[in-house]
Formats: structure tokens, sequence, C-alpha cells
């Protein structure tokens, strides 16, 4: 997960270097330091270092680093001639590596040999059947071949073990959620809440799982979520805002002709209205209409 | 209604499309499909697709951005005498070329309001051998309902294809891939992230 700041500071160094600007090694580092996913660009500026022996040379043992990067991002693109090259070089200089095994077995993958890999993995498994790497690397295989309930049963028995891996449940949850799998897919969110309780994505993403199960008691959970995601972003999350007014709405939905002490106070709603309409008379004034006939429409 | 519905889709509403299922090539992405149901002189029907607009890139089977994003889009066209007439999905994986579920439910609300209704999926492969050939036919494939309320893959049974209004636009398309254009495309996701963004793109195509 990146940051704001994080992610302004890797858009401007990622312009810097494709204009010719030169930081491509910091750039470089910082894609591996926030794992993010921007293959094509490390694919390209790696290369432009790694093809030039005067600029490979001034990495000194870092070298081997951006070898592995390089490859990586090359299978991500499709290049897998560029991958090849890349682990050879790695496989002369670190012979008999576990490291160099996995990236052999990620070709494999790339190449779409699912069964070679699989054997790779286990060989590697049996050695050290605690390789995060490698146990993640078998979740992945089974999704990319549309085996969700396989990545699934995988992933399960990953978190068994690794149960503080953050992104291993997010994950999940992201795969449960694909399969409209919801009550599980909140499950997870529940357990990152847990370990992480003042990250406010995951209690958005909660409440927005829990208000698409539907049903009074979830409305009413997942307004309490969304109000909680407000708290932490100092009213600035849009979702969050949104969240608020649909819960609302669909909880007066359900709840009409009951009891007044049953309904809700409308204050939460009527705050998040306001504070909607500010952002978006700040931010976006031309879609200030359509802002405010969603919101009437949204009225209790 | 006598005679078969044709289905045509607008270059603009196209190229949105594609460009936008190419920003996000590792995720499944979804848009909304507006226009209106139009009939000609010698009395046949056509589904015009006039403009698309790209919804999510990201957990796209949650309710609460769906409904923001659908209550704002049916006001803004509905102004402009268009309604959703149809809802366009591209698949997390190359090779999946089945239209999932979600693909499914989501039409099934639309068809609800829209009966002619259309679901697209983007076909990957017919994408990816788009730059080797001159196919003028949308590298996409529709879905209608069919009598007995599935989501029928047209085309197989001689039923209508979905044809592009304009007979070059690949040509333009395969332009903008090369200038990398998909990178100014907005979707819903990007504006509920960051509101100046707008989710109508107008100034894409200038």
């Amino acid at each position: 997960m990146v940051t704001k700041t994080e992610e302004t500071e890797l858009n401007r160094l990622e312009i810097q270097v494709d204009n010719g600007g030169g930081g491509a090694w910091e750039y470089l580092c910082l894609v591996r330091k926030l794992k993010v996913r921007r293959s094509d660009k490390v694919l390209k500026h790696g290369l432009s270092i790694l093809n030039d022996p005067k600029k490979r040379s001034n990495l000194g043992p870092e070298e081997w680093t951006l070898y592995e990067q390089v490859a990586v991002a090359a299978m991500d693109c499709q290049c897998l001639d560029v991958a090849k090259d890349c682990i050879k070089v790695l496989q002369k200089r670190f012979p008999e590596s576990k490291r160099v095994g996995r990236l052999e077995g990620m070709l494999l993958e790339s190449k779409g040999s699912w069964a070679e890999a699989e054997k790779a993995y286990s060989s590697l498994l049996e050695e050290n059947p605690f390789d995060q790497v490698v146990l993640k690397r078998r979740v992945a295989m089974a999704k990319a071949q549309g085996n969700m309930s396989g990545a699934i049963e995988w992933l399960n028995k990953y978190l068994e073990t690794f149960m503080a891996d953050h992104d291993a449940w997010r994950e999940l949850a992201e795969i449960y959620v694909s399969l409209q799998m919801y009550k599980q897919a909140a499950y997870c969110y529940e357990e990152l809440i847990l370990s992480q309780p003042t990250l406010p994505l995951y209690h958005l993403a909660y409440a927005e799982v829990l208000y698409t199960l539907g049903g009074l008691e979830n409305l009413q959970t997942a307004k309490k979520y969304y109000a909680s995601t407000i708290d932490l972003t100092g009213g600035k999350n849009t979702r969050a805002l949104f969240g608020i007014c649909l819960c609302t709405s669909a909880i007066g939905q359900l709840t009409k002709g009951r009891n007044k002490e049953e309904k809700e106070s409308p204050e939460l709603h009527s705050l998040a209205a306001t504070a909607l309409e500010k952002i978006y008379k700040q931010r976006a004034p031309t879609k200030l209409p359509l802002l405010n006939s969603a919101l009437k429409g949204l009225k209790i | 209604m006598g005679g078969e519905l044709k289905y045509e889709i607008a270059q603009n509403a196209y190229i949105k499309l594609v460009l936008h299922a190419l920003k996000h090539k590792t995720a499944a992405v979804n848009a909304v499909l507006l226009g209106r149901l139009v009939t000609s002189t010698d009395g046949s029907h056509t589904l015009q697709i006039s403009d698309a607009v790209p919804l999510f890139h990201s957990q796209i089977t949650l309710l609460p951005p769906l409904e923001i994003a659908l209550i704002q889009i049916e006001e803004y066209y509905g102004a402009q005498d268009m309604g959703i007439v149809g809802y366009f999905h591209a698949n997390e994986r190359f090779d999946d070329a089945e239209l999932s579920s979600v693909a499914k439910n989501i039409g099934d609300h639309i068809y609800r309001y829209f009966p002619q209704a259309a679901v697209i999926l983007l076909d990957n492969k017919k994408l990816e051998s788009l730059p080797k050939g001159k196919d003028r036919s949308p590298v996409m494939q529709l879905y209608t309902k069919d009598a007995s309320k599935n989501w029928r893959h047209a085309g197989s049974d001689g039923s209508s294809q979905l044809t592009i209004k304009e007979p070059s636009a690949n040509v333009v398309l395969l332009d903008y891939i090369a200038s990398e254009k998909w990178q100014d495309i907005i979707d819903f996701d990007d504006h509920l992230d960051d509101i100046s963004k707008d989710w109508l793109n107008p100034e894409l195509f200038k």
C-alpha cells in the first residue's frame, strides 16, 4: 500500500526519468521499496542501466538486485528472452541459489508451463517448506489458470501459518469480492481491522462489503465503519461520505413504518451531505448540480 | 417490434472502453453504455450506443460506488435524452473469455429498466491481433437476453453482431494505442479518489 505522498514522489521521479532527466536508479529503488507494479517502466529504465557497462559497474553489488528486478518486470511484460538472459547472468553468479531457483520457477510460469513450474516450486519447498515467496507463487499460479477455488485454498493454508501477512489477507479479501463471496471477504477485513485498527482503508473496504451484503444489521454496521473512516481521514474521504448517505437512505427504506425510536437520526447524513457539497464546490464545481440531485434522491 | 434489432456503437464510446481496459491491464474493468433505441424510416430498430462512462478497475463488484455512479450518470445523460442501455466488462485474465456472473448480474439490473440492454465483453485475443490485420469489426463480444432470459452470445446463431458506426474506428484506436492515450482516460474510481478528475472525459478526444 502506498501513501499519496509516496505516490506523488514516485510519479515525479518517473516523469523525470522518462524525459531524460536522470534518476533511473533512484526510481528503480523506490519502485522496489514501495512494491508497486510498474513493469514496463522498470524494464525500460532497468535495461538502459544494465546494457551500459559503465553504469552497471557503478552499481557494485546492487547489480544483481537490478538483474532480479528487471527479470521479474520482463516476465510481467512477456519479454521472456530478456528475462531468460537476466536469469542466466544470475545463475552464473549464484549457482545453486534458491533465490534464482524461484526466478526459474517464475519463468516457467510466464511461459505457461504450469506443471513444470509446480515441480520446480515443490522441490524448492521440500528444502524450505516455509518459503513465503514460493508459497505465494502457488497461489498466483492457481489464480492465473482461473482456478479460483484452488487459489483460495492455498491462500487460506498460507494464512494459517503466516497470519500476520496483511497483503495476503487483502489479496484473499479481493479474491472473495471478485467472486461475490462477501461474507468471507468481510471476515478478512475484520482480521485486518483487528491487526491494524488505525488504517482507514480497511474500515472503508469493510463498510463497502457490508453494504453490498445488505440487510438492516449490516447496513447499520457499515454506517459505523464509514463514520470511522471519516474520523480517521479527517473527513476527506469522498467514498465514506457518500457511503453515509447511501446507508442512511437504505436504512430509511428498510425501517419505513417502524417506530420512531428505531429510526436513525439524520444528523450524520446531513453532515456528510454538507461536507460533500463543500468538497465538490471547491474541486469539481461542474459536477455540483449532479451531486445535489443525487443527494436529493438519497434524502430520507 | 419488426425485424432483428441491430446494435451499433459510436467510435468515441468504443475507443473509451478499450483505452480504459488497456490502462488497467492487470485488473477487471467495467463501464456503462449510454444511448438510445432508434427506429429508422424502413422500420428497422437500432440500439445506438453513443457514449460510455468507464466505471471501476478495483473491487468492481461492490455496490456503493456502483450506485453512486449510476445515479449521477443517469442524471447527466437523462438531460440529453440518453439512457443506460448496456454494460461493458473486461476480464482480469487474458484467456478468460467467459461472461462472469458479475457482468450478468449488472446486466440483469440494467435489463429490468431497459429490455433491449446489451452486455459487451472485451475480446482479449481479438484486441491482441488487432495491429496485425485490417479487421473493422469491434474487438468485443456482444451478449443479449434471449427468450429464456439468458445472456446469449450474439452472432452464434446468425443474430445481430455489434458494429461500429465509423468504419475506420480500429485505425484510430491503433493510433491512440501507439501514443499510449490510455494514460489520459478517467474512470469513476479515479473520480472518487480525486473528484477533480472528470469521469466524462471531456478533453480526451480534443
